[in-house]
Formats: C-alpha cells, sequence, structure tokens
C-alpha cells in the first residue's frame, strides 16, 4: 500500500485543486468569522458562547465542510476524469487503492482543521480585541480547539470519501455534504435538539470542546464521529471494490 | 514518435514460460440486467500474435476488454490474463498495459504527472516516465496540462502509460483514433516489433484497412457472439479480403 499513497499524494500535488479548495475555505473562514465578530452586540461578545462562536464554530465547520468534498472528490474526481481506469488498470486490488486514499484523506483533511480553525482563532480574537472585550478563553482552550478542529476534518474526511465510493458522482456528492453540514443539520439542532447532538456535524463542534450544554464531551464525540466514519468507511470499501467500473 | 526507441521496448526475457495462453476468455458472459452484452464468448491469444478485435457498435468488445482487465465482473465464466483473473496478477503492470478510453486524464494534470502518478502506484522507477514519453514522441508537452493536448496526444499519453511497466500484453481499444498519419504508421510498426519479441496484442477497432494491415488474427463478434476467429492468411486462402469476411459475417449474423 506503501506505493499507492504515495500515489495518491502525487495525485494532490499534481492539480490545483487541493490550492483551490485551500483558498476557498480560508476565505469563508475569515468571512463567517468577520461576520459574527462585527454583527454580534458587545455584550453578546462578552460572554463565553459568543466568544466560541466567533473562534470556534465558523472554522471547525468550514474546516469540516471542506475536509469532506476533499475526501469526496479523492473517489468522485477520478469517477468524473475517468483516472479511475488507469489507477484500478495499475493496482487492481482495489482495496490498497481505498486504504490509501483513506490515509491520505484522513493526513490531508486533518492540515485542512488546523489551517481552517487556526485561522478563525487568530482572526477572531484580534476582531474581539478590535471590539473591545476581553477574550475569555485560555491557552489549553486553544489547544484544544486547534486539535478538536483538525481531528474533526480529518475524520470528516473520511465520511466524504465514503459517500463518494457509494454515489461516485461528483456533484451529487458535494451537494449532498453541502446539504447536510449546512442545512438539515441546523433544522435538527433547531428542531431536535436531543437527537442533534449525535449528529456527525455537531459532534464534530463538541470535539473542540468550547461548548456546554447539550453537546457531548470532546472524547464521547470524538470516540462517536469514530465510528460515523469507520461507517461511511464500512459502506464505501464494497461499493469500491464490488461494484463494475464503466 | 521516435522510431529508434522500440527495439529496447519489445517484452523482455523475463517472459512467463507456460504453455498457457497470454489470454485465456472462456465461455464468457455478460449480463446488464436483462441485457446480453457479451455471450458465452470463448478465444485464446498466443503469445506473439497481434490479434484485431472486430465487430459492430454495440457488439462488446470494450465490455470485454472490461472484464478480461477486472474493471467488471463476469456474469459467467471467466477470462484469465497469463492464467489468472486480473485482479489477482502481483504486478499487473508489468504483465499487461491497456487503453480502454481516450480521455482518462485529469485535465489540470500534466502529461508528465499522469504518468508519474501510475509509475509510483506501480512501483515503477521514474525515470521510465521519461522514456515513454519520448517513446511516443510528448516529451515537448509533457509538462504541459493535459486539457491543452489534442485527441492524437491524448491517445499517444495512454498508449505512454500502458507501456510503462514494460508489458508483455498490450490490450488497446482503438488506439489509432485521432493519431495523424505518421502515429498510425509508427503504432502500426511498433505493434509489429512488439508482437515480434514476444509480445502478445488486443487490438479493438473499426478500421478494417489498417487492421488488415497490423494483425496476425481477428476475433469478429456481432451481438456478444464469436461470429469468426480467423487469421488473416486463411481468409486470403479463401480469397477474401478482410472487410468482405467481416461485412459477410456480421450482417449474417444480423438477419
Ligand atoms: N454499464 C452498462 N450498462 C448497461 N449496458 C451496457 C453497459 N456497458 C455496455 N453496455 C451495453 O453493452 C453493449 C456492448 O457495449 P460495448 O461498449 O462492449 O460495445 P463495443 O463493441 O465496444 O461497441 P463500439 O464499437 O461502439 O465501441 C452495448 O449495447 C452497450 O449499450
Ligand atoms: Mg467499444
Amino acid at each position: 500500500m506503501r506505493a499507492q499513497l504515495r500515489s495518491e499524494f502525487a495525485k494532490l500535488r499534481s492539480t490545483r485543486t487541493i490550492l483551490g479548495l485551500s483558498a476557498a475555505m480560508l476565505g469563508l473562514v475569515l468571512l463567517v468569522t468577520l461576520l459574527h465578530a462585527f454583527s454580534l452586540s458587545t455584550t453578546d461578545l462578552a460572554s463565553r458562547s459568543g466568544q466560541v462562536r466567533v473562534l470556534v464554530e465558523g472554522g471547525e465547520l468550514v474546516g469540516a465542510l471542506f475536509a469532506g468534498l476533499l475526501g469526496a472528490m479523492s473517489l468522485t474526481g477520478e469517477f468524473r476524469h475517468g483516472t479511475i481506469r488507469p489507477t484500478f488498470l495499475v493496482t487492481p486490488r482495489r482495496g490498497r487503492v481505498i486504504a490509501a486514499k483513506t490515509v491520505a484523506s484522513t493526513l490531508t483533511g486533518f492540515v485542512l482543521g488546523l489551517m481552517a480553525t487556526a485561522l478563525a482563532a487568530a482572526a477572531g480574537t484580534l476582531a474581539l480585541a478590535a471590539r473591545g472585550v476581553t477574550v475569555q478563553l485560555d491557552s489549553g482552550n486553544y489547544v484544544v480547539l486547534l486539535v478538536g478542529g483538525a481531528a474533526a476534518a480529518s475524520l470528516w474526511a473520511v465520511i466524504g470519501l465514503g459517500l463518494g465510493a457509494i454515489v461516485r458522482n461528483q456533484v451529487a456528492a458535494i451537494v449532498g455534504l453541502c446539504v447536510w453540514l449546512l442545512f438539515i443539520e441546523n433544522l435538527l439542532v433547531d428542531s431536535l435538539p436531543g437527537v442533534s447532538r449525535y449528529a456527525p456535524g455537531v459532534l464534530g463542534r463538541a470535539i473542540t470542546g468550547q461548548q456546554t450544554g447539550t453537546l457531548h464531551t470532546p472524547a464521547l464525540a470524538a470516540l462517536l464521529l469514530v465510528l460515523y466514519a469507520a461507517a461511511a468507511a464500512a459502506a464505501g470499501w464494497p461499493a469500491i471494490t464490488r461494484r463494475d467500473v464503466d | 514518435m521516435s522510431s529508434h526507441a522500440y527495439g529496447n521496448n519489445g517484452p523482455s526475457s523475463r517472459g512467463v514460460v507456460t504453455a498457457e495462453p497470454v489470454v485465456a476468455v472462456t465461455s464468457l458472459t455478460k449480463r446488464f440486467g436483462a441485457f446480453v452484452a457479451v455471450d458465452d464468448l470463448t478465444f485464446a491469444l498466443e503469445a506473439g500474435t497481434v490479434t484485431g478485435f472486430l465487430g459492430p457498435n454495440g457488439a462488446g468488445k470494450t465490455t470485454t476488454l472490461r472484464v478480461l482487465l477486472g474493471l467488471a465482473e463476469p456474469t459467467a465464466g471467466r477470462a484469465l490474463v497469463f492464467g489468472r483473473p486480473y485482479q489477482e496478477l502481483e504486478q499487473p503492470a508489468r504483465l499487461a498495459g491497456a487503453v480502454l478510453e481516450s480521455n482518462d486524464f485529469h485535465p489540470g494534470r500534466s502529461g508528465r504527472d499522469h504518468l508519474r502518478v501510475l509509475a509510483l502506484a506501480a512501483d515503477i522507477p521514474p525515470s521510465r516516465v521519461d522514456e515513454v514519453l519520448d517513446l511516443v514522441g510528448l516529451v515537448a508537452p509533457a509538462a504541459r496540462q493535459v486539457k491543452t493536448y489534442s485527441l492524437g496526444m491524448r491517445q499517444r499519453l495512454g498508449l505512454a502509460a500502458a507501456l510503462l511497466g514494460e508489458p508483455e500484453l498490450l490490450v488497446l481499444d482503438e488506439p489509432a483514433n485521432g493519431l495523424d498519419p505518421a502515429g498510425v504508421h509508427w503504432l502500426r510498426t511498433f505493434l509489429r516489433s512488439f508482437a515480434d519479441g514476444g509480445g502478445t496484442v488486443l487490438v479493438a477497432s473499426h478500421a478494417l484497412a489498417e487492421v488488415a494491415q497490423t494483425v496476425d488474427r481477428v476475433l469478429i463478434i456481432d451481438g456478444g457472439r464469436l461470429v469468426a476467429s480467423t487469421s488473416l492468411e486463411e481468409l486470403a486462402g479463401r480469397g477474401q479480403t478482410l472487410e468482405d469476411a467481416y461485412l459477410q459475417l456480421t450482417t449474417e449474423a444480423a438477419s
């Protein structure tokens, strides 16, 4: 599988997809963070929950979303452009390709998540200072939110990969991820808060550990999200190894 | 394409020395739902031969090649490459090279990077990438993104990928489509010298005149069934051209 892993990293490095995704992700993180920081009232911003919205939520959510997109595109991109054929001709034991893509997506997702949460934390901290409020998070909180955001994104990359393995169609996978994370989970949070704490996007936020209330603890949230990622990989595996490639 | 280089690109002497045919397709059937695309097909390819794979549109040629190369599962029967299902070959790129579609590339990746990606997965040294680029005449545009390539350049890049592992079997689907006359001539000469060096070629094509100049044998299928397996010599002995035989057999099969 080493050879396949090297090949996967060469694939990532040899197109501009990852650059484009990173740029779009960082732009969106900045936008969301600054919008929160300058639209909330200073009373809201003085509260811990208001600060978490600025410093954590946008960065974590956007990081998880883009990591999911990256994981999905790792497979759907190959089906879209037909490179799946040469890929499987060279490595007909498809499990090796999936295993390599899982490792590559996990690592790349981790880096994307780290960048997103770091940018949100940095820009949010500066913005809070500009609005004249004192940040209540200590350095330990920052460490947990960065590591947690990165871990959540790396797990979301695997979820995206599994989804891509099942649907194969790039547009469907991208739309599916966006609709789920940005729309359906929001509805869940509003209408069924007891259920929503088990939703994979909410679990990603819980891993950053900056909110209490209905959210699970970071450790439990991480465990549950690992189960989601494992389920996605388990469902995606036969979808790739058993189904014909046109 | 550089004509000097094909001497060192014939299959090497590590050739598999067995009595087994290079390709053995036995009672192969492939259905899509109720539709039978390949119907109880049986044929074998001997080392050192170029075989043309002919048949009307939709006859089942590409489907047969996909099953042979492990991209699709047979519904019944089997297709073996060097005595084993393709998926079970330990280093498939060193035994078989294939081109199924003319545009299986990421448009934003350079031709050289496309080959590097495949060479890495197959544990083929990077120096081989430059060799095959030279062989197919793509050195100059190698650093450009594939989206800037013409159809013929894409065919050449696909062929370069198939040749990366110095395989002993080449499986090509319509490889001459889009090649310029010099490219067609190069391909014909290349395939002949490849087979003369002990390699085996299976090439699906509609270009009968080109096939007649290149191949030793032809397999003709229609409606998924084999309607002829013959050498060009046998056809000539009967005073038939390839086109005569093809038209007669495929219209007969259709009626
Ligand atoms: N994935 C699929 N699902 C359903 N039908 C399919 C599929 N793949 C191929 N077919 C059908 O199987 C038949 C054989 O197709 P195939 O591509 O093998 O023909 P071919 O001989 O390569 O034709 P051509 O000369 O046009 O390339 C066609 O009728 C085609 O529509
Ligand atoms: Mg075809």
